[in-house]
């Protein structure tokens, strides 16, 4: 079949392929005053190698932050709609956003709101996080009862129990220490590094303008 | 507000989180969904508040004042930097307008494409070049056996880990890629287990917050 190729959706690549190649050279660049030498020469070099970053940052900020805005008017359409449509519950949320607003306008610097709401709501859902993952911990071993299932809740324990001040435990806290000093080091980093390599694959990969969503 | 008037609301709203531990009960439910939906209110106006006062309000300061420049391009470049953004977000609210599908993707794209370029650079810059030197930096020689053992096990943890990345359909005839079977297991075992120290460590975190909270509901109760 004979495609057309898409005048759109080559300008999004092309734009996207320039910006990425000017913001990561200048990111990476602009900041090394060592590759350019010493002196005010190398300074300035330096200086003009890093102002294309500051500028597409410095844009970059101010839409993310209107994008934000954007995001929330949507939040309260959607929540808008849905009172008009009979669900009372999405009413609760646009009075709590419009008492925190009109708090806010009211008595301005006063975090009494974020003191009294905010975190009372924020605390009870991450401790609730405790029951939900001892929970979880559980299913584990009934659900996948196989060695690496053992090893998972195993460690878990023995983090657990080494955590506790009790003398009578000081054998398992030293096998929690060695853990957390050799094996888990050795996974975490391994972790890290894994996340490090897929965040420069997926970032190339949108930056030579693979990723289809920017395409069109 | 009295004071105590805002801690019976701190004690009434911990008791509606906490009411989801009794289950789906006809009236009990509500209780929990009510307190999510005003976290969820409050949270999207504080962004808010923020975005507009701590981001948004002082560029727009910054562009009325010429005095004051980000770049040393000057005054007029941050102007027009700050105009370019608004035409950008705006454009940006041109999406479901299909026939200027074209231009709302090139902006969409050109954001994406920096933020992908941060991600590039922080991920280069920040993670993987100082795990690499940390992981790949042996004591010297003249160090204690232990504390030389312990960074080498710790290198060749590492490197078992990342090699347990590796994926590989299994050979048929068992036995064949005996080392790299090996070296996978030994590495899928360290990932487990930092799995399972991470585990443990968020219990232990949202243990310490789960005390706090019954010792408050304790404390207001009394």
């Amino acid at each position: 079949m004979n495609r057309r190729p898409r005048v759109g959706s080559s300008l999004a690549t092309v734009s996207g392929f320039l910006v990425g190649i000017t913001a990561v050279l200048s990111l990476l660049l602009g900041d090394n005053l060592a590759l350019f030498g010493v002196g005010e020469g190398a300074d300035a070099l330096a200086q003009s190698f890093a102002l294309p970053g500051d500028v597409l940052l410095r844009l970059l900020v101010i839409v993310l932050a209107l994008s934000i805005v954007f995001g929330i008017a949507n939040l309260l359409i959607l929540h808008t709609r849905r009172v008009a449509g009979g669900r009372p519950m999405s009413g609760v949320l646009l009075a709590s956003f419009a008492g925190t607003i009109g708090w806010h306008i009211t008595q301005r610097g006063d975090l009494a709101l974020l003191e009294t709401i905010q975190l009372p709501i924020e605390s009870a859902l991450a401790a609730l996080l405790c029951v939900t993952l001892v929970a979880g911990g559980a299913r584990i071993l009934t659900r996948r009862s196989d060695s690496w299932g053992f090893l998972f809740v195993l460690v878990v324990v023995v983090v657990l129990l080494g955590s506790l001040p009790l003398p009578e435990l000081a054998p398992i806290a030293a096998v929690s220490d060695w853990l957390l000093r050799i094996p888990v080091q050795a996974g975490a980093r391994a972790i890290l590094l894994g996340i490090a390599l897929g965040s420069i694959v997926v970032g190339v990969r949108a930056l030579l303008g693979q990723d289809r969503s920017l395409r069109g | 507000m009295a004071e105590n008037t805002l801690a019976l609301i701190s004690f009434v709203l911990t008791l509606m989180v906490f009411s989801y531990l009794l289950g789906d009960l006809p009236l009990i439910r509500h209780l929990y969904r009510s307190a999510v939906y005003i976290f969820i209110g409050t949270s999207a106006a504080f962004t808010l508040i923020v975005g507009y006062e701590s981001l948004l309000l002082p560029f727009w300061q910054d562009v009325q004042n010429p005095a004051t420049s980000w770049t040393v391009l000057g005054a007029q470049a941050d102007r027009l930097i700050f105009y370019s953004a608004l035409l950008f977000a705006a454009l940006l609210l041109l999406k479901p307008v299909t026939r200027l599908g074209w231009l709302t993707n090139s902006i969409l794209a050109v954001v994406v494409v920096m933020g992908a370029a941060v991600a590039v650079v922080g991920a280069l810059r920040g993670t993987l070049l100082p795990l690499l030197i940390a992981t790949a930096r042996l004591p010297t020689l003249d160090a204690d056996l232990g504390t030389l053992l312990e960074s080498l096990l710790v290198l060749l943890g590492t490197l078992t880990a990342l090699f347990s990345f590796h994926y590989q359909v299994n050979a048929s005839d068992g036995g064949r890629y005996g080392l790299g079977k090996g070296f996978r297991t030994i590495g899928k075992a360290l990932i487990v287990t930092a799995l399972g120290a991470i585990y443990a460590s968020t219990i232990l975190s949202s243990l310490t917050i789960l005390t706090e909270r019954i010792a408050f509901l304790f404390q207001y109760g009394a």
